[in-house]
Parts: structure tokens; C-alpha cells; sequence
């Protein structure tokens, strides 16, 4: 019977792991749980508004996330995302105050977290210096380059153009109200959640059909093997570090957007919150185990308990608390099960 | 017949190789050859050195110094691709598989098969793998389980069938049958019989004796990473290999048990 379910359940979740399917699962559960129980609490969590606001909050972490679960599944893991997205940011927001047009310089501030992300790359796969203590230099050195750019100010007054990727929305209905005022009929997709599900697709395609993916995993789950078996084992973490870097430039961008401000103390702690979502989600910090819908989940989790909390009027330092405790338990729940 | 007797040229010839770790000399030059249609037992104590010198010849070690010849040409293996491109396979004793990943993925890693689009063929790979793994265990199921899930034997399989299925010339087994039951040892020896029959050569690493003298043309016996003889399998007894394997050399006043026959002198036992 259990088999049967599982036969059932790896094709749906488009995994090859049948327990990592369940880990979704419950992992899944336990966000429209959430969902429930904040909306039982506030009438308006559930709004359609509010709805966008968690999408809205959710990208940063989401893209920060999905990068982070590459590296997670080579075996290694990223400290600097979060510095990455300032420094990126920043760079951006100095490049359009310097007058060069929006897109160019949003595309410098990612250039700039895949650069960040492939001296961490290099560091780690020539130098041989291990991920945690190679990001960790990385979080410093971007965090540190952030900071003396901008004279540690945030760089205001960036334009309209500047704030569209992060404010603005597709789809947005707007109507004539009753008073003769308009009206919000839909206040359409963000581009951010666009761009969260372009970003979790391709990468969820790229791990499941091309080789660059099978090699990530087979990376993480035995490195010594999968040199023996012909894989490129430094090129593919090098690649899993660049992703993981421009998509914390990505994120930066859609951030510093978001507030029409490039600041360089933003994204402090950041690579926590990447780093939970993706562990929530069933990735495992030993590499091998992992998928994107599983981080994705994760992320959903954290922006919804943030906003649910954030709603009932608990203070940020209680839900810095309470998330503490869901990761462990998210980790430990899957540990009971593996170990069954 | 012997290939060596029909005079056909080595397969392969690894020449005076040498691999220390820091003070300890794991290969001292050692040379060996094969030749196509010939197994060689390479036999030895624990820590002797045989699968250090067989990673040499599979890529996955760089030797300190030494040649390894394949045919006219001196070649390097930088990396086990370079060995793989030359038709050099390799079962290692560790098995080399990832964990996580399931025994077509394994089967198939670092050459998966693809689409037109370049995208990964899992269902081609999927077949190809139930039809070579079937071959060695009818009853392999649970293809698309991890391989940690599976049992020693199973990830025994996939190892062999990930070396036999890509054009092989030279076949390294490093103690394929260390894990496996009666029926599939059985199995995995007439595969070496069948190769042998193709012209591959092989490179055997066992401690099973009744496997060594069943199946292996010549033997070179390695005692703390020197070569300590090479002998073809008719000229000992299980005695003589077990001393040579044992104290690094023949018991005293020792002759080629078959010494009604010319001795071969082309042989390589310095
Ligand atoms: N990567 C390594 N680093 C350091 N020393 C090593 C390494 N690999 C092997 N050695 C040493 O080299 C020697 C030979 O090891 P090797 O694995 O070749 O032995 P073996 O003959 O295959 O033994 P076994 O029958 O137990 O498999 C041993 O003393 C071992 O400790
Ligand atoms: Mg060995």
C-alpha cells in the first residue's frame, strides 16, 4: 500500500525521492495550516492585498533561497547571499544615480553577485578552502565593499524607473469607483512573485532534466564518486555558487527596488532566512537532498509566519523565536521519519 | 590460446610506477602489462598497494612517477575521463556510487544519455539500465530507488554494469564479488569469461583464491607496494601464491609447477 503512495506521489512532485516527497508534503500541510489558522485570526489576512504582500515579501527570500539550495546540495553552503544582495543593490542604485539607464545598471548589480558568487566558487573549489569559512570572508568582503561605496548611506531619490521592477504589478485592473475615484479592481501579479516563478521553474528544470543538475546532486550525495564517474566536480560547484550569487544580486535588485532606495545595511541575517527556508523545506546541510518546491515551501512558510505575526501584532522578536523553533522542528520532524 | 603466445602486442603496459603518501610508499616501481583476452590476478596483503596502482591506471590518481603505455603511445590520465576515452573501466572497491541518486542516474553519471533538446533521457536511461542490470540479476527491482536503499550486492551490480556498458578494452575490477552472494559471484564470473572471450583485458583484484585460479590467466603478486612476481596460473599452487602474498617470496627451492613446459621468459616477475 505505502508503495503505492509513493509511486503516486514521486511523479506528481516530479522528485526521484520518495521520502523527500514526503517531507514536502508535510511541509505543505503544515503552510496551509498556517494559512488557516492566521486567517481564523484575522478576517484579513486572507485578503487579496495582503495575499500580494506575502508574494512581495516571499521573493526575496524565495530567490535567496533557490540559490541557496544549489549550494546546499553540492554539500556546501552560502554566508554571503545576504551581503551579496546589499552589495549588488547598491551597485545598482550607484550605477542609475550616476546616470546610466535602469536596466544597464540592474544588470550590473547581478553581474556583480555572479562575480561575488564565482570568487566564492574559486575559493572553494582551488583554494580548497572550505564553503562555510569562504562565504563567511564573502559576507564580510561584499558587506564591508557595501558599506564603503556608499559611505555607508542609503542612495535615495533613484527615480521612478527604479522602484517599477519592485512595485510594479501585471495585470492591475483599475476601475471607476462609485464616488468617481478609481478603484482597484485587481491589484495585479507583482513582478517580484513573476520573477520568483520564472526563476523556481528554470531552476527546478535545470536540477531535474539537464546533467548540470543530476551532477549538483550526485556532487552533494558522494563527491568522491561522482569525480570517478567522469563529473566535471569543480566546474558544476563553481556554476552552483555563480547561480547562487547572481540570484542574490537578483534578489538585491528587486529589494532595493522595491524601497526606491539602495541601501547598503539591507539583507543583514538574510542568509539565515535562505538558509531555513531551504532546510524547511528538506534540503540537507550534507548535500545531496534537496529540490527547489521544497525551498519554495519553505520560504512560504517563513513570509507567512513573518506576516501572520506581524498581523496578530507580535513583536519581531517573538517571531524570531518562534522561527527558530520551526526549523528545528522542521529538521528534527524529518529526522524521526528517516530514522523510522 | 593465449593471446601473449599468438605474440599479439600489450593492451596496456604500466611502466616502473611509483605512488608514495607523504613517507608512506604505497607503489614502488611497479611495472605490469595485459594483454587482450587475458585476466591478471592482481593479488596482495592488505595495504599491499593493488588498488592504489589500479587508480593510477584508472585516472584517479596521478602516480609520482612511471609510464603508462596503451598500445604504441604513452599516455597520461589526468582524470578518469581521460581513462574512460581510452576504454579504461573501472569497478572500485568503494564502489564509487551516489548515494542519493538512483541505479540508472548511477549508471549513467558523467554520460547520461539525452534528448534532441540536450535535456536528460531518464526513460531511455531507464531501460538501458533494467536491460544491462537485468543481465547480471534478473531479479534487480526497485531501479528507481536511492542506492542507499539498496543492498551491498545490488550496488555491487550497478557498479560492474556502469563499467561493462560503455566500450571497455581494459576492465579494472577492483573485488567485484566482495559483496556478493554465491549465484551472483557465479554470474559475475562468466561475465569475466565472456569479456575474456571478446578480447578485453582485465585486471582481477581478489583475495579468493578459488576465484584467482578459476579465472585468471596470469597473477602478479604485490607485497608492500613492490612486485614481488608474476607468474601465469599453470606455474603455482595456492601455496606458493599464498607465501609470495604472505612473506613477499616463493617457498625455498621453488619451480614452475609445470616445468615439464618451457618456461616463459617474457613475463615480467622482477
Ligand atoms: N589517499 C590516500 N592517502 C594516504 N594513504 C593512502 C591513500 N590511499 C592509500 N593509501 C595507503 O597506501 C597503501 C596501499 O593502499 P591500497 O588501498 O592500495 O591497498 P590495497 O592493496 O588495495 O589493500 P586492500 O586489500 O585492503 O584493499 C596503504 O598503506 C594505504 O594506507
Ligand atoms: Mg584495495
Amino acid at each position: 500500500m505505502s508503495v503505492e503512495v509513493e509511486r503516486l506521489v514521486v511523479p506528481l512532485a516530479g522528485v526521484k525521492i520518495s521520502s523527500d516527497a514526503l517531507h514536502k508534503l508535510s511541509a505543505l500541510f503544515t503552510l496551509l495550516m498556517l494559512v488557516g489558522l492566521f486567517a481564523f485570526g484575522n478576517a484579513a489576512f486572507l485578503s487579496v492585498g495582503n495575499g500580494m504582500t506575502v508574494l512581495l515579501q516571499t521573493s526575496v527570500i524565495g530567490l535567496l533561497g533557490i540559490g541557496m539550495t544549489l549550494v546546499i546540495l553540492t554539500g556546501g553552503i552560502d554566508l554571503s547571499v545576504g551581503s551579496v544582495l546589499a552589495l549588488s543593490g547598491t551597485v545598482a542604485g550607484l550605477a542609475v544615480k550616476a546616470g546610466i539607464p535602469v536596466p544597464l545598471g540592474m544588470t550590473m548589480g547581478i553581474v556583480v553577485g555572479a562575480l561575488c558568487g564565482a570568487v566564492n566558487g574559486i575559493v572553494v573549489t582551488k583554494m580548497r578552502i572550505t564553503p562555510f569559512v569562504a562565504t563567511l570572508g564573502m559576507m564580510l568582503i561584499a558587506r564591508g565593499t557595501a558599506l564603503q561605496i556608499t559611505g555607508a548611506a542609503p542612495i535615495s531619490q533613484l527615480g521612478e524607473a527604479f522602484g517599477k521592477l519592485g512595485n510594479g504589478s501585471l495585470f492591475r485592473a483599475i476601475g471607476m469607483g462609485t464616488n468617481g475615484l478609481p478603484k482597484i479592481i485587481f491589484p495585479g501579479i507583482p513582478y517580484p512573485a513573476i520573477l520568483l516563478v520564472v526563476v523556481a521553474v528554470t531552476v527546478a528544470f535545470m536540477l531535474h532534466r539537464r546533467s548540470i543538475g543530476r551532477h549538483i546532486y550526485a556532487i552533494g550525495s558522494n563527491e568522491e564518486a561522482a569525480r570517478l564517474s567522469g563529473v566535471e566536480v569543480d566546474r558544476t560547484k563553481l556554476a552552483a555558487y555563480v547561480m547562487s550569487g547572481a540570484l542574490a544580486g537578483l534578489a538585491g535588485i528587486v529589494l532595493m527596488s522595491r524601497l526606491v532606495t539602495a541601501q547598503p545595511n539591507e539583507g543583514v541575517m538574510y542568509e539565515l532566512d535562505a538558509i531555513a527556508a531551504a532546510v524547511i523545506g528538506g534540503a540537507s546541510l550534507m548535500g545531496g537532498v534537496g529540490t527547489v518546491s521544497g525551498t519554495m515551501i519553505g520560504a512560504f512558510i517563513i513570509g507567512v509566519l513573518r506576516n501572520g505575526l506581524n498581523m496578530a501584532g507580535v513583536s519581531a522578536f517573538i517571531q524570531q523565536i518562534i522561527i527558530g523553533f520551526v526549523v528545528i522542528m522542521a529538521v528534527y520532524v524529518d529526522q524521526l521519519r528517516s530514522r523510522r | 590460446m593465449n593471446a601473449q603466445v599468438t605474440g599479439s602486442r600489450p593492451l596496456v603496459e604500466m611502466i616502473n610506477i611509483q605512488k608514495s603518501f607523504g613517507g608512506v610508499h604505497a607503489v614502488e616501481d611497479v611495472s605490469i602489462d595485459l594483454f587482450p583476452g587475458e585476466v591478471v590476478g592482481i593479488l596482495g596483503h592488505n595495504g599491499a598497494g593493488k588498488s592504489c596502482l589500479m587508480r593510477v591506471l584508472s585516472g584517479a590518481m596521478a602516480p609520482n612517477a612511471g609510464t603508462i603505455r596503451m598500445g604504441d603511445e604513452d599516455v597520461r590520465f589526468l582524470s578518469p575521463q581521460d581513462a574512460r576515452r581510452q576504454g579504461v573501466e573501472t569497478i572500485y572497491q568503494t564502489l564509487a556510487l551516489a548515494d542519493h541518486l538512483d541505479a540508472p542516474s548511477n549508471l549513467f553519471l558523467g554520460r547520461e544519455l539525452k534528448t534532441r533538446w540536450g535535456n536528460l533521457d531518464d526513460k531511455n536511461m531507464m531501460e538501458e539500465a533494467r536491460r544491462v542490470l537485468h543481465r547480471l540479476n534478473p531479479n534487480f527491482k526497485n531501479l528507481s530507488d536511492p542506492v542507499f536503499r539498496l543492498s551491498g550486492g545490488q550496488r555491487q551490480v550497478i557498479a560492474i554494469a556502469r563499467a561493462i556498458y560503455f566500450k571497455v578494452k581494459v576492465l579494472i575490477m577492483d573485488e567485484p564479488t566482495a559483496a556478493l552472494g554465491p549465484a551472483e559471484t557465479a554470474m559475475v564470473a562468466d561475465l569475466i569469461r565472456q569479456l575474456r572471450s571478446e578480447g578485453i583485458g582485465i585486471f582481477l583484484i581478489s583475495h579468493d583464491m578459488h576465484d584467482v585460479f578459476d579465472l585468471c590467466d596470469r597473477i602478479v603478486v604485490m607485497n608492500r607496494g613492490r612486485n614481488v612476481g608474476g607468474y601465469r596460473i599453470e606455474e603455482v599452487t595456492k601455496d606458493d601464491v599464498l607465501s609470495l602474498i604472505i612473506k613477499g617470496e616463493m617457498p625455498a627451492g621453488w619451480r614452475p609447477r609445470n616445468a615439464a613446459r618451457t618456461p616463459q621468459t617474457g613475463l615480467s616477475s622482477n
